[in-house]
């Protein structure tokens, strides 16, 4: 039984050790690392190419062998970090939980005397003579240090007076309330893997859907279809650099558009998520896919300036209208670029300067034009001046879908944290034992530590003293 | 233009190395006040041309949170050197003491310098969809103080370490004689690497020295490298001595790397970790992904969560947890910079 104890009690002090803490610092760092450095979450070949970039094809494969075994591609969701992770979270609260009682006693447990002897072993010592007399010097210091908010106990020695002074002592507390907020963001993570959900959908511009993959490739359905009007990338002016990528979604319901705010149609950026029913989107990528409705929009200017609209599918003639002339698509490039020898060719696959090749037939005559859309001067046709606006339906956005309940939990924990931590180091406990003896008085600090900004506040201690003496 | 602005200041760092050296070599206070006036000068300048910048960016991007003047790696180096030199100055005015001087204006003028030789685009640019959030003052400004804070912390630090160590056979004069030979091997091997770039967009860290083709080349790098690290091994004691015969105090050392870390600590875990996590949790709907730039700030956070329990519970003194705050700069600096340089993530803002 007596040993039984023992055992309980060594594993007890394992657990509430520093030095766990630190061993796992350190051990989670080092895992954490790996992470970053070989490739996670991607098939077996691309590893192994990645490996043999450093070393021959065989040896690639062992080791990709091994990090198989240990899980090192996939070393955040592995086993053991997410044990140590555990024991990280244990560590802390057997920790707090063993010194917690000890420091809420120091408070109230009313200071000692200290023996002169034990007073001068301590490693900061600083002496002052003054001409005043002793019971007079005692009571100004103690007024000037209860001026500075010091709280202060006094013992009557042989051969003077002992003053033990002491400031923002209960702010050790706010350790305590550190360690307490990383356990409650760790509870808040576990929540949000355990009874969240995350996902993505592409939907293609002018298609709805109601089904989103989550990460390890699972259909999600959702109570409610998104519909995806329009996605657009703005560029920033004579620029191929992106100002925003954008889609306008309509949420479908019973079907029904949802209207929320007198409006149906949302808009989500980057940095602007939108939420409806607890689920949040986010812009998250995009891409070319044209589908069969993809349809290329123009306006025509007749020559009274007249605008019409016409919207034609590739390839489809259509007619310009007030004429005979009948036009059609014969060509399409999202970014039109000119080499040297004067030759059209895609500059890239994203819509900077997307342009048309458009087929005139007139009285049996074919010609042919680029209009793009964003240079004014290839509009203009020998029948009149044709303005290429967009091409629709051929692009789908890539949204990501989540539902986090642990999130407000995360961030309670993160707003603890930073109170926790402030207080810690900003707002340190200061502690002086001071001996007033005839004429003189000593200044004692059980620490060398943080010595100069000490002596700055026992010169201004001083001052204080010297003035009213 | 601002960047001509900030050429000037970076010029001025330059000029008060030389003074402060003169200064710890004769102690003559009117060299210290010349040097000081040196540095707040360039700092001066600095801050003009950092308002200037903004204005620049305003005119982009017409809103106040998110013209901040940190988008890339040229102004993140800008706002850096910016923070450490107005961290020194602070320090220098409220103790009363230019020991470290030196280093800081080395630093400062050697990392402005660098942005003039690396040739990184100095061009004020719009804001990338990605970055266009309040988010950004806050979590950039915050980041890159807690960096500079850690800076001066690594500088007293390791002057600590160098200072204290004397038997050239222990742990702690190895260590730290090899920490500043190998920066100083990397800095050359930086300056080479771009010089020798064919396009200076994609300089490849190395190519031209360790990890060069050639393995004649290659082979006299790792030479060139062991023989610096043997040279600072061999006459590291030098510093110690000059760092001695300067009646540096080796507790004011001491707590100002404390004080650094005090500073930074904090200010890196609401800036850079919690205000991180609330921006990655409204643009890319999560608040924690293990992204490179995430984890390494992770373990960041981690070697100087070391550092104060090591200190406050342990009851370390002295060296030991000077060569911690060291090892955490130089993983401080690795989150800042080697993470854009090695590793793919989201946060390629800062690359070249």
């Amino acid at each position: 039984m007596a040993d039984f104890k023992k055992l309980n009690e060594k594993i007890w002090n394992f657990f509430a050790s520093v030095d766990l803490a630190v061993a796992l610092f350190i051990i989670i760092s080092i895992g954490a690392a790996i992470g970053t450095v070989i490739p996670q979450q991607s098939d077996p070949e691309a590893t192994i190419r990645f490996f043999s970039r450093f070393m021959s094809l065989n040896s690639s494969m062992k080791l990709y062998e091994i990090v198989n075994l240990f899980d090192l591609n996939n070393v955040y969701h592995s086993w053991w970090f997410t044990f140590l992770l555990f024991m990280f979270a244990l560590n802390l609260t057997v920790c707090s939980i063993d010194r917690l009682p000890i420091l809420l006693k120091s408070f109230k447990t009313s200071p000692q005397a200290l023996l002169p002897e034990v007073l001068e072993k301590m490693p900061f010592k600083r002496e002052l003579n003054l001409s005043a007399n002793s019971k007079d010097l005692a009571q100004k210091l103690m007024a000037v240090l209860k001026d500075k908010g010091f709280s202060i106990f006094t013992f009557a020695h042989s051969d003077g007076v002992q003053i033990q002074c002491k400031k923002w002592i209960k702010t050790r507390l706010a350790v305590y309330l550190t360690h307490l907020s990383i356990l409650i963001i760790l509870v808040g993570a576990l929540i949000g893997t355990f009874f969240g959900l995350r996902g993505s959908m592409n939907i293609v511009e002018g298609t709805s859907s109601n089904l989103a993959i989550s990460d390890d490739g699972k259909a999600i359905p959702l109570p409610f279809e998104v519909r995806c009007d329009k996605f657009e990338v703005e560029f920033y002016e004579n620029s191929a650099m992106p100002k925003a990528y954008r889609s306008y979604i309509k949420i479908i319901e019973n079907g029904q558009p949802v209207t929320i705010g007198g409006k149906d149609r949302f808009i989500i950026e980057v940095n602007e998520p939108f939420a409806y029913k607890g689920i949040t989107f986010y812009q998250a990528t995009y891409g070319f896919q044209p589908a069969e409705h993809a349809e290329f929009r123009f306006t025509y200017f007749d020559t009274n300036n007249k605008e019409y609209r016409i919207s034609a599918n590739f390839e489809k003639s259509f007619q310009i209208p007030g004429t005979s002339v009948r036009a059609s698509v014969i060509d399409f490039s999202p970014a039109l670029g000119m080499d040297e020898q004067g030759r059209f060719f895609n500059m890239s696959s994203e819509m900077i300067n997307p342009a048309v090749l458009v087929q005139f037939e007139y009285n049996g005559k074919k010609s042919e034009q680029w209009i793009l859309a964003k240079i004014p001067e290839t509009w203009q046709t020998p029948f009149g001046k044709l303005k290429f606006d967009e091409l629709w339906g051929a692009q789908f956005t890539g949204l990501q879908l989540r539902r986090d309940p642990g999130v407000p939990l995360i961030y309670a924990g993160s707003i603890l944290m930073c109170i926790g931590l402030f207080i810690t180091l900003f707002l340190r406990p200061v502690s002086y034992f001071v001996m007033v003896r005839d004429n003189k008085i000593t200044f004692y600090h059980p620490s060398g530590k943080g010595i100069i900004m000490r002596e700055k506040e026992i010169d201004k201690i001083i001052q204080k003293i010297q003035k009213e003496a | 233009m601002s960047y001509h602005i900030i050429s000037i200041a970076g010029l001025l760092y330059v000029l008060a190395m030389p003074v402060y050296i003169v200064y710890v070599l004769t102690k003559n206070n009117k060299l210290g006040y010349l040097a000081t006036a040196t540095l707040s000068a360039g700092c001066l300048i600095h801050i003009y041309g950092f308002i200037q910048r903004f204005k620049e960016m305003y005119a982009i991007n017409h809103s106040f949170m998110r013209s901040i003047p940190i988008t890339n790696l040229y102004e993140s180096l800008v706002f850096f050197v910016l923070c450490l030199v107005i961290g020194y100055l602070f320090i220098e005015w409220k103790y009363k003491n230019r020991s470290f001087g030196v280093i800081v204006s080395i630093l400062a003028g050697i990392i402005i310098g660098l942005t003039d030789l690396l040739g990184i685009s100095k061009e004020v640019q719009p804001l990338v969809p990605a970055l266009k959030s309040n988010w950004l003052l806050a979590h950039v400004t915050l980041s890159f103080i807690s960096y500079a804070a850690f800076a001066l912390s690594f500088i007293t630090a390791l002057l600590h370490v160098i200072m204290v160590s004397e038997n050239k056979k222990s742990f702690k004069y190895i260590f730290s004689t090899s920490v500043l030979s190998i920066m100083v091997f990397i800095f050359i091997s930086m300056i080479i690497d771009i010089a020798t770039a064919s396009n200076p967009r994609s300089v490849r860290i190395f190519h031209s020295t360790l990890g060069n083709q050639s393995m004649f080349i290659s082979v006299l790098s790792w030479i060139f490298l062991v023989a610096l690290v043997f040279i600072f091994w061999k006459f590291g004691d030098f510093i110690t001595k000059t760092l001695k015969g300067l009646k540096i105090n080796s507790d004011f050392l001491e707590d100002i790397t404390y004080k650094g870390i005090a500073f930074g600590f904090p200010i890196f875990t609401i800036g850079g970790l919690v205000f991180g996590a609330i921006w990655a949790d409204q643009a890319w709907g999560r608040y924690w992904g293990w992204d490179p730039k995430e984890t390494w700030s992770l373990i960041t956070w981690f070697v100087y969560a070391f550092y104060l329990h090591a200190k406050f519970i342990k009851g370390w003194r002295g060296v030991k947890t000077s060569m911690i705050a060291v090892s955490g700069f130089l993983i401080t600096i690795f989150t800042y910079l080697g993470v854009n340089l090695f590793l793919s993530g989201l946060h390629s803002y800062g690359s070249m």
